[in-house]
């Protein structure tokens, strides 16, 4: 096996220049400035002082930052209308193509991962058909119904590590308590988002200017608040691990922040990027790619959400990746689905509007989408028995990306980035 | 005024927009006194009317109103049934484009429907009310009709009284009194009027503080209660909490202040009886006004569907 | 471009008033009225009735908007604004006199019968012009002309009133 060299590379925790030895060793090189284990790498050195035979394929990464893959804990492939192995295949080309190289895929219409059937499918097609790592979140319930228990037994034997009805709250909460608590002793992981059903209903956007303008009815915040707080308390008191799915208030960041420091253990959370970067005056005139679930915020809580995720509160952040047929999307504001795509766009717009005007650093992006949502899925290769580290992907912030219908590759057009043009371009895998 | 296809929404009009359609509403008026109450302005063009939602009031004035511009008038039945089935705007908007109409005047429960159709059909797309959202037709109804009894509505006081949260009346009604000058409040029950960092509008929750304010008009919203699927607030107390009772229709008369509503009127709930025929009550003026203001705007607006004629 | 001076459209006026006079002597006042076609018709009719009516033959004054009788609405992107029509009579059996500013075409004149007739049935109707400067596509033709400009105007007449232009003269 011969090796490929990758030569002044800038690695992006440290801004250091070095260079890489890709091959396979018989063990990861964990790099030496931090602890990331860096798989297929069996050499690394500073910029310079590596020995590269003549004639060995390099790579000259020269003005390109290097950093391990993105693992993206939230996203819905479901492509209505197309087959399962089309939306496996669009969602892993849009994955890599944003710098992801494997993501958590909540269960939504034509995956329902309630049954070992399912999931057996679902990694056969993966295997074929993806060019990303695809780990399934198992269904809390069954057909996600809210009513009876999947059976997570069967589902951990699949390798399933988080249950989630796809952000869904249960309405009852004496079921939700019940599964926790039988869950808990399989070391399972629940993925909620907090919410109150009954206050959350026939409302389509955040309650403020724009909702009294467009005469639509507003999802006050407390109701993901409350939700927040009841999963917790429940979660606490089964001894159940708990990741609260994208917190979109101020108070929600607080409660988590509260919980966490009372000791909580087993307790995350994560936040979608859309939230960090719109609010609800983006929705202007019905415009429907800023329907989202939960709504667009105020700024106030955009500036919450992002300190949440600087002093480790909020511990991911997350695409909330959803496909919407263009025809569902031009729909009227109130029948069109909720969600946006962002897998295709992930890396260049967290560059762009969080790491270039200084409000993330590299390293807090790295933690937030590389070591955090790895550590709570534990991704497993059942066939090697091994865990699935991240691989290393190349990142060239100074080329532009115009982001048309032809550049996003997952199927669809929902993106708000649609017609911009947004800083970076990603290669992954390196080869 | 600049050619305009659609109106969907009072805020998409500009100020000239907004007076050139009241100025020509009172020539409309003018149809009405002649023994031929017809004129043949919209001659051979076709008139749609779209109601997803029951509304006798409003879709015969806009009839009554497209006749008198010489209009040919079709009516779409919307059968419950098929918007119980779903069938999408989309498929609905296809079927008017193969009817080539010029004009399609649409209600719809959903706020924003109007908006969609519009941008997808050549036709003339008339918002007669969608959801909490607008009512523009409405607005201009009521602003002739404070003009008309009032000569100029810059500087008058409006307060608009009920359910404003659910009220598209409300909300076009007080923007298009704004943008005239007019200073507008609301009142109702908590629950149901606002925050004030929302809407830019003072918010009342009780007569004393109206009768302080010292309004010209006094502006009524039905109570709709059948839209409304989890109580808001009490509807028994409505009628002495916020209706005009004959203890309060007392003080109207001696402050000489107009009472308007935009029908049909609830007796006994938000009005007493007495209120229906005390002198400065415009109710019916809005509804004879209603079809002149809906002819002037049929009148202004330019399908594009004559250019290709 | 020849204009024509306030004092000449004055007497112009005058010899107008004088030709109705003639005209209409046994029409017993009551059954006259001069209704002009908004704008310019209708300050003409104004001042026609009051001499009339300074020279003892009282007529009743009226004015019409054409405008949603125009035949051309559905060619033009805008609508034009709309101006009030004042006809506070009955105009059964009543002899109008349709007063306009410039003859041409003759469309605005065929327009003005329609609104006319949507009124009433007016016994007899005469048009009658300040100016004439041809180029008819109808077959209408006036009863009086005050100047025919017919021959001598190269298809532009424009008439400025003291009451709407705040100047007044006719130029050609």
């Amino acid at each position: 096996m011969t090796n490929t060299y990758i030569t002044n590379a800038t690695w992006a925790l440290t801004g250091e220049k070095i260079d890489l030895r890709m091959g396979h060793g018989d063990e990861p090189v964990t790099h030496y400035m931090s602890d990331i284990p860096l798989p297929g790498v069996n050499g690394i050195t500073p910029a310079g002082e590596m020995q590269i035979p003549a004639g060995a394929r390099t790579i000259n990464a020269e003005g390109k930052m290097l950093l391990p893959a993105l693992f993206d804990l939230h996203a819905t492939i479901n492509l209505e209308g197309h087959s399962k192995r089309e939306s496996i295949y669009r969602a892993g080309q849009a994955a890599n193509h944003g710098g992801v190289w494997g993501m958590l895929v909540m269960p939504s219409k034509g995956f329902i991962f309630d049954n070992a059937a399912t999931l057996d499918s679902f990694d056969d097609a993966v295997s074929q058909r993806s060019f990303a790592t695809m780990v399934p979140a198992g269904c809390i319930t069954e057909d996600m119904a809210g009513a009876q228990q999947a059976p997570y037994n069967t589902l951990a034997a699949r390798g399933v590590t988080i249950l989630s009805d796809g952000g869904k709250m249960p309405d009852s909460l004496l079921m939700l308590h019940r599964a926790m608590k039988y869950a808990a002793e399989m070391d399972l992981t629940f993925a909620i988002r907090g919410d109150v059903p009954c206050l959350s209903k026939n409302t389509y956007m955040h309650p403020g200017t724009t909702s009294y303008s467009l005469g639509l009815h507003g999802t006050p915040a407390c109701a993901e608040e409350i939700g927040i707080e009841t999963l917790i308390r429940l979660a606490k008191d089964a001894g159940a691990r708990l990741h609260i799915q994208t917190v979109s208030t101020a108070e929600g960041v607080d409660i988590i922040r509260r919980a966490k420091s009372n000791g909580m253990k087993g307790l995350t959370a994560e936040v979608a990027l859309h939230h960090l970067l719109y609010t609800h005056e983006d929705v202007g005139d019905y415009n429907t790619t800023f329907k989202t679930l939960p709504p667009l915020r105020e700024k106030q809580d955009c500036e919450a959400l992002l300190a949440g995720v600087k002093d480790g509160t909020i511990d991911c952040i997350v695409t909330d990746h959803t496909p919407c047929l263009s025809f569902a999307k031009k729909q009227d504001f109130v029948s069109a689905p909720h969600g946006m795509v962002a897998l295709d766009t992930f890396l260049p717009a967290i560059y762009t509007y969080l790491i270039k005007p200084g409000k993330l650093s590299w390293a807090e992006v790295i933690k937030a989408c590389c070591t955090a949502p790895v550590a709570i899925v534990n991704p497993y290769d059942r066939e090697e028995d091994t865990p699935v580290a991240a691989p290393l992907l190349l990142f060239a912030p100074d080329e532009e990306q115009h982001i048309t219908p032809e550049t996003l590759s997952c199927g669809t057009t929902n993106s708000p980035l649609l017609g911009t043009v947004v800083q970076g371009t990603v290669t992954l895998p390196i080869n | 005024m600049n050619p305009r296809k659609d109106l969907v929404t009072i805020d998409a009009l500009s100020d000239e927009d907004i007076r050139t359609i009241l100025d020509s509403t009172s020539a409309m008026k003018d149809i009405f006194t002649k023994s031929v109450k017809k004129v043949p302005a919209l001659k051979g063009k076709s008139v749609l009317t779209l109601f997803y939602e029951p509304s006798t009031r409003t879709r015969s004035s806009f009839e009554v109103a497209a006749h008198r511009l010489s209009a040919d008038v079709t009516t779409f039945t919307v059968s419950t049934s098929s918007v119980v089935k779903g069938e999408s705007v989309h498929d609905t908007i296809d079927t008017l484009m193969s009817m080539k109409m010029d004009y399609i005047i649409v209600r719809h429960k959903n706020s924003g429907i109007p908006a969609v159709i519009a941008r997808h059909c050549k036709a003339s797309v008339i918002n007669a009310g969608d959801g909490a959202h607008a009512h523009p037709s409405q607005a201009f109804l009521d602003a002739f009709t404070i003009k008309e009894k009032y000569g100029e509505i810059a500087g008058k006081r409006v307060v608009i009284i009920g359910d404003i949260l659910h009220s598209r009346v409300a909300r076009s009604t007080s923007t298009i009194l704004r943008r005239l000058g007019a200073e507008v409040a609301y009142m109702g029950p908590g629950p149901l009027v606002p925050l004030q960092q929302h809407t830019g509008i003072p918010r009342f929750t009780n007569w004393e503080q109206i009768f302080e304010w010292k309004p010209d008009v006094i502006y009524l919203l039905r109570v709709q209660n059948e839209r409304i699927d989890t109580p808001f607030f009490p509807v028994s107390d409505y009628h002495s909490a916020f209706g005009v009772t004959e203890e309060r229709l007392r003080r109207i008369d001696d402050l000489n202040l107009s009472i308007m509503h935009p029908g049909p009127v609830n007796r006994g709930v938000e009005i007493c009886d007495a209120a229906m025929d005390y002198r400065n009550t415009l109710i019916n003026n809005q509804v004879e006004n209603g079809i002149a203001a809906r002819m002037s705007i049929l009148y202004h607006l330019t399908p594009q569907t004559q250019s290709n004629d | 471009m020849p204009t024509i001076s306030k004092e000449e459209i004055e007497k112009a006026l005058d010899a107008w008033t004088t030709h109705l006079l003639q005209a209409h002597a046994t029409s017993k006042g009551g059954n006259l009225a001069i209704v002009g076609i908004v704008s310019h018709g209708d300050v003409l009719a104004r001042r026609l009735v009051q001499k009339l009516s300074a020279a003892g033959c009282p007529a009743h004054y009226g004015a019409i908007d054409i405008t949603l009788y125009r035949d051309d609405l559905n060619l033009r992107g805008n609508r034009p604004a709309l101006r009030s029509s004042h006809l506070p009579f009955s105009t059964d059996d009543m002899t109008l006199i349709l007063v306009d500013d410039v003859l041409s075409t003759g469309r605005t004149a065929r327009a003005a019968l329609e609104v006319l007739w949507e009124y009433g049935r007016p016994a007899r109707v005469e048009l009658h012009c300040l100016t004439d400067r041809g180029g008819r596509q109808l077959p209408i033709q006036p009863d009086y002309v005050a100047f025919d400009l017919s021959t001598v105007s190269e298809g532009k007449v424009v008439v400025h009133l003291q009451e709407i232009d705040g100047k007044e003269d006719i130029s050609y």
